[in-house]
């Protein structure tokens, strides 16, 4: 088979050149730090190492890049299980039930159960890369604004799914992060709405508010309990999962790294979205999707294989057409270019070897991510055995450094403890907070998708069920929104008395 | 706060608990009136096939009215839930909580002044003490040591300029 031949070609160039291994090994483990620190994701690490590939040769400066790339995708996964900071705005999707796995005293499976799945999502999604390039390409040329809008419709309908024990209380925030989201400048005309004269509030300050509303809230709610604030954190415990546990969790895995491949190739959909949507996808399909939100492993494993599975989708829309699947693959079309390289189906003919040996240095880098993230857990557990009165105002100090580096602006700060305030107010009266963080994500790609699909159709609404893929997005959507409160129905409680999860939350 | 759905049918609502759901639901409600009402000054847009800037944001807020009421009435429905007093050790310390607030505006204020390392030092010695240790010297060193390790990782493995305080500039 000719890929299988030019990818064993490639793995031979690639052995004859060590120091892009090491380059890759480089990459790969700064790439989790820096997916690890909150307000750090991969875009700025894969943007911060550019300049150094200048002088290297393609291979190496493109490894290295990869390596950060695929590793801080994993990176945000650590934290947030550990200490419900998520790394990255993907990561918000594993802190859910990672977190509550970590309270259970069950980390260490989970930070296991992520780095295997991250593994598995990613190496797949290479694969897929490889060998399906030329096929699923046409595929992202398919979608324009119209499907895109119904995608991010689809991915605000699973609002329904992550809202906990009260859907209205859900919807507020969902709704309520929506209108945070129309805080900034106009997507058509540049008017900036609600930002009171504030130019830094320009764009949606979406990572201050992520960081508040997770991370400084929790740190606020630890405060609160004497108990708590001498004790231990929590225990790591083991950190591989048994077979029986990973075998049931295996379809999970391959259904949200296809989800992830999928969602990838869509220009502008990256890996957040495809966390939250294979979460969703997974609760659908689980024989017990009540434990989901209570610390499920199969949760874990759905976000981080839906994360990493992405990788290989946004890299091919990027290779095969010359579009960029995401931010960070837009910053490497920047790092090809500089290369010499255009993107684009004759990159494929004219440097078929070096393409191979990049696919095979991929392959490398998520064995070098695997082995270098199962070797650091142990040592990252240790945070856990921190004392609270360490560790809670170390998380605190590492909020206000973590968003201070976004932007080099204290302003954003400010932004990220009127998020933890509010988030701590939120949690104690049971408002979930991460539909606030799903409609920030999703917000600003519906209504921008929107209002282009409305130009670019004369201003007809018929673009919303004359386009195949639109119509089944939307309809998938309803469905996505109403089956809860169906359920409920049907169950003959309706919607749970508001306030009920408050009175269990004090206990 | 769990995701977690509530056991059981229609648990009782304290009373503190239907005060506060009813005061953030009129919270809510109110931001959301104030969003339609400065929405109404955006300007209209130039192209005749765009809804305009305001057209979402006053969705978004109608929507919010919306279930906000549908909120507000369910609270007000619910049955009262029995009284039960919390032993005074497990009350949790809500004072510590202002103070844990207050001394994180206080270090963002600051960071401005005296920069990062004075800021954050200070900030951290503060937050061990008020969470219990009572070994002063203890603190400060492991204030001292964090707030080094973090400026180490930020500023220079990562490159990223911490303040430095415009007191020092």
């Amino acid at each position: 088979m000719y890929e299988l031949d030019m990818l064993a070609q490639g793995a031979q160039t690639l052995l004859n050149q060590p120091f892009a291994l090491v380059l890759a090994l480089l990459g790969v483990t700064l790439g989790i730090i820096i997916g690890a620190l909150p307000g750090l994701t991969a875009t700025m690490g894969v943007a911060i190492l550019l300049p150094f590939t200048f002088g290297m040769d393609p291979v190496s400066g493109l490894l290295m890049i990869s390596g950060v790339f695929f590793g801080g995708v994993y990176g945000g996964s650590v934290t947030a299980i550990l200490l419900k900071i998520p790394g990255t705005p993907a990561a918000a999707a594993t802190a859910m039930d990672g977190f509550e796995l970590t309270k259970k005293g069950q980390a260490g499976i989970a930070l296991g159960t992520a780095t295997l799945s991250s593994f598995l999502g990613g190496t797949a999604s290479v694969l897929v890369l490889i060998f399906l390039a030329p096929v699923l390409a046409g595929f992202a040329l398919e979608f324009s604004a119209s499907e895109s809008f119904a995608l991010a419709v689809f991915g605000l309908s699973i609002i329904a799914s992550i809202s906990g024990a009260s859907v209205i209380k859900g919807l507020i925030a969902g709704f309520l992060g929506l209108l945070l989201a129309t805080v900034g400048l106009d997507p058509m005309g540049g008017f900036p709405r609600y930002t009171g004269g504030y130019t830094e509030l320009f764009n949606v300050p979406f990572i201050p508010v992520m960081i508040g509303l997770f991370a400084a809230a929790e740190a606020f709610k630890s405060l609160e309990d004497p108990a708590v604030r001498t004790g231990m954190a929590a225990a790591l415990g083991r950190i591989i999962p048994p077979w029986s546990t990973f075998r049931r969790i295996l379809g999970t895995i391959v259904r949200s790294t296809g989800l992830g491949v999928v969602i990838g190739i869509i220009p502008g959909a990256g890996a957040d979205i495809a966390a939250f949507v294979a979460y969703n996808e997974a609760k659908r399909f689980s024989k017990t999707p009540e434990n989901y939100g209570k610390g499920e492993l199969a949760a874990v494993a759905a976000c981080e294989s839906g994360a990493n599975g992405c990788t290989g989708g946004a890299l091919l829309t990027m290779l095969t057409l010359g579009i960029p699947g995401d931010a960070v693959t837009a910053v490497m079309l920047g790092a090809l270019t500089l290369q010499g390289l255009q993107p684009g189906p004759l990159l494929f003919k004219d440097h078929a070897d070096l393409v191979f040996t990049l696919f095979a240095g991929m392959l490398v880098c998520y064995v070098m991510m695997l082995v270098v993230g199962l070797a650091s857990l142990r040592f990252m557990g240790r945070i856990l055995q921190m004392p609270k009165s360490i560790l809670t105002p170390a998380i605190l100090a590492l909020c206000i450094v973590g968003t201070f580096a976004i932007n080099n602006s204290l302003f954003d700060v400010g932004i990220m403890l009127a998020a933890g305030v509010i988030g701590y107010f939120m949690q104690k009266w049971d408002f979930p907070a991460s539909p606030v963080v799903l409609a920030l994500i999703m917000g600003p790609m519906a209504e921008a998708s929107f209002r282009r699909a409305l130009s670019l159709s004369n201003g007809s609404y018929d673009f919303l069920y004359t386009r195949p893929i639109t119509a089944v997005l939307l309809l998938v959507a309803a469905f996505t929104l109403l089956l809860p409160l169906l359920r409920r129905l049907k169950s003959g409680g309706g919607a749970p008395p508001a306030g009920q999860g408050a009175v269990e939350a004090t206990k | 706060m769990s995701h977690a759905p509530a056991p059981g049918g229609k648990a009782g609502l304290r009373p503190q608990d239907r005060i506060a759901t009813l005061v953030i639901a009129g919270l809510v409600a109110a931001v959301a009136i104030a969003a339609i009402v400065v929405a109404q000054d955006f300007p209209a847009t130039t192209l005749e096939t765009d809804v305009g800037p305001a057209r979402f944001p006053i969705l978004y807020s109608i929507a919010l009215l919306v279930l906000c009421g549908i909120l507000a009435i369910n609270t007000l429905r619910a049955p009262s839930a029995p009284r039960a007093e919390t032993p005074a050790a497990e009350r949790p310390s809500y004072g510590a909580v202002a103070l844990g607030i207050a001394g994180t505006a206080a270090c963002l204020l600051a960071m401005d002044y005296v920069g990062y390392g004075i800021a954050t030092g200070v900030y951290l010695f503060g937050l061990m003490t008020l969470m219990g240790r009572r070994n002063l010297l203890m603190n400060a060193v492991i204030a001292a040591v964090l707030t080094a390790a973090i400026y180490a990782t930020f500023a220079y493995a990562l490159s990223v300029p911490l303040p430095m305080g415009s007191l020092f500039e």
